[in-house]
């Protein structure tokens, strides 16, 4: 369960969050949605603590976030994927899954493996070798080495062609059904988002404009107005 | 033969300095342009502790490297809390602080410096042997900053350097990476201060300023930032270079600024020419790419 309760985060005089209240479960399927600058990013960093000036109160499981402490946030169970370099490029593969792992079992270096086999075939390239799809791959598998009982992903989609969008999408899907992982998914292919997700918010202007069930946003037939 | 024992003291001293200077700024991508005021720390406090408290003197280069090593967290860890760019800022102001400190205190000899530091060995071949130990000591140097980047750990500052972000969204704690190799790395650039104060006997302000920062960096550039054996090789040319200089018989209203102008222009050279130094491969630059990654992170942020 995360709670966040009247929730601001500021860059110096800008206010990019602006008093979100909200909750959901843990298990959660939720999409935030909204323009370039409208605080999805800044929204999902505080939900592990990474953006310093905030105020209000995230809770997740019971347990306060911390801000400025990531490393010890998303140890709660928490997997965070930013939304640019999200891999660590002069690594080879293997070496990028042994980092996020070495505070976990490392057995579930096969189940990443298991989960993307590409990634096998992939283990001793240079992570910044990889084609953006890939990328996105191992930085889902790097998030999941912590095993969190929920998926933090900004924009993962970003850049990737139309097929390897509902690649990523799908991969995405089948880690919450078959691992009963959450997903909290900020994305601009609003369509294919929709598809995966079960709850749909809209920002605009670091506030909650809309907030309800994914059919209800894709039945708007006003859908593009809320952006 | 005295002369070039001399320059290869100097030179043992600068692979010290610049391979620890390697491990923050190349490996840890730390911006910080104080090491020389971690190698004025082990030099004064190893000779103040000598004179003063007749501390055998094996026994005060570790208590000035240790003293080094400690105060270093001084900077570190107020600056670091904040960002990396603030190291930067702090560590000049650390810098140019404790040298005006030195400079007007009269116990550490003001800015005619501190004479008459005990010496570590006598004797006929005292600088041979003193070599001998000094090349012992980089080659530890050069084989522990090896051996703290091999292996899981230096695979974890990769990781922290590439992208902080997305490290501590793993789970692991940057801050303590950093200033872990801060410690480290300043103190052995006490070890160094301490083992020149105890060869030369005589140690000056004048020598740990920010002309010597610009030289740490530039042998660190030029050989090849976050490689092993970049710094050994830069701090081996540029410490002979200037010797090299010395020959031309050049007037020193001349040869002064004109080292100065050597230096950046090579520095300048290498970042753009090439940035992996001269012994990096084709993936080089490391911790210097993290100004041109972030820089060009920020461009990329602002332009959205
Ligand atoms: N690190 C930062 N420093 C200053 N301003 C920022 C920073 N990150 C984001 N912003 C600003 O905060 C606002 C919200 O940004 P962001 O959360 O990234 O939006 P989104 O992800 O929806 O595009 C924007 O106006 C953006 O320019
Ligand atoms: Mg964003």
């Amino acid at each position: 369960m995360f709670e966040v309760q009247n929730l601001t985060a500021c860059y110096g005089p800008l206010i990019a969050v602006n008093d979100v209240s909200l909750s959901f479960e843990t298990g959660v399927r939720m999409g935030i949605f909204g323009h370039n600058g409208s605080g999805k990013s800044t929204f999902l960093k505080c939900l592990v603590g990474g953006v310093k000036d905030v105020s209000g109160a995230v809770v997740f499981g019971g347990s306060p976030i911390v801000a400025d402490q990531v490393h010890r946030n998303v140890m709660l169970g928490i997997g965070f994927v930013p939304q640019v370099q999200n891999v660590f490029p002069n690594l080879t593969v293997e070496q990028n899954l042994h980092i996020a792992g070495s505070k976990s079992n490392s057995s579930f270096l096969e189940e990443a493996y298991a989960l993307f086999p590409l990634l096998r075939e992939r283990q001793d390239q240079l992570a910044g070798d990889m084609s953006g799809g890939e990328q996105q791959m191992l930085a889902v598998s790097l998030a999941l080495m912590t095993r969190p009982q929920i998926l933090l992903l900004d924009e993962p989609t970003a850049g990737l062609a139309p097929a390897i969008v509902k690649n990523v999408l799908n991969s995405l899907s089948r880690i919450n059904s078959e691992l009963g992982t959450g997903l909290i998914l900020v994305e601009q292919n609003v369509l294919a988002a929709l598809d995966v997700v079960e709850r749909a918010i809209v920002l605009k202007g670091g506030r909650i404009v809309f907030d309800g069930a994914s059919e209800e946003l894709r039945a708007k037939e006003d859908l593009w107005a809320w952006f | 033969m005295e002369y070039i024992l001399t320059v290869m003291v100097l030179i043992g001293i600068n692979v010290i300095l610049a391979t620890s200077f390697n491990l923050i700024l190349g490996y840890g991508g730390l911006m910080s342009v104080a090491h020389p005021i971690f190698y004025a720390i082990g030099a004064y406090c190893s000779g103040l502790l000598a004179i003063h408290l007749q501390i055998p003197v094996p026994l005060s280069i570790l208590i000035g490297a240790g003293i080094a090593m400690v105060l270093s967290f001084g900077v570190s860890l107020p600056s670091l809390r904040v960002s990396g760019d603030y190291l930067v800022i702090a560590s000049i102001g650390f810098q140019l602080g404790i040298l005006h400190v030195i400079n007007n205190l009269d116990f550490t000899g003001a800015a005619g410096g501190l004479t008459n530091i005990p010496v570590l060995n006598e004797g006929p071949s005292r600088s041979l042997v003193f070599v001998l130990l000094i090349a012992v000591v980089a080659a530890c140097a050069v084989f522990l900053v090896g051996w703290i980047v091999e292996g899981d750990y230096g695979r974890a500052i990769t990781a922290m350097r590439n992208d902080e972000e997305a490290f501590s969204a793993l789970g692991r704690n940057a801050m303590n990476i950093k200033i872990v190799l801060f410690a480290i790395g300043s103190g052995m650039a006490g070890l160094a201060g301490a083992l020149y104060a105890h060869y030369f006997a005589y140690v000056t302000p004048e020598q740990f300023g920010i002309f010597t920062s610009a030289a740490l960096l530039t042998m660190v550039v030029v050989g090849g930032a976050a490689t092993t054996w970049g710094p050994l090789v830069g701090a081996v040319l540029l410490t002979t270079l200037p010797q090299a200089i010395t020959f031309l018989g050049l007037p020193v209203s001349i040869m002064a600024p004109l080292q100065g102008v050597i230096y950046t222009t090579l520095v300048i050279f290498f970042l753009f020419a090439r940035p992996q130094g001269l012994t990096g491969g084709s993936r080089g630059g490391g911790g210097l790419e993290a100004w041109s990654a972030s820089a060009a992170f920020r461009a990329r942020r602002d332009a959205e």
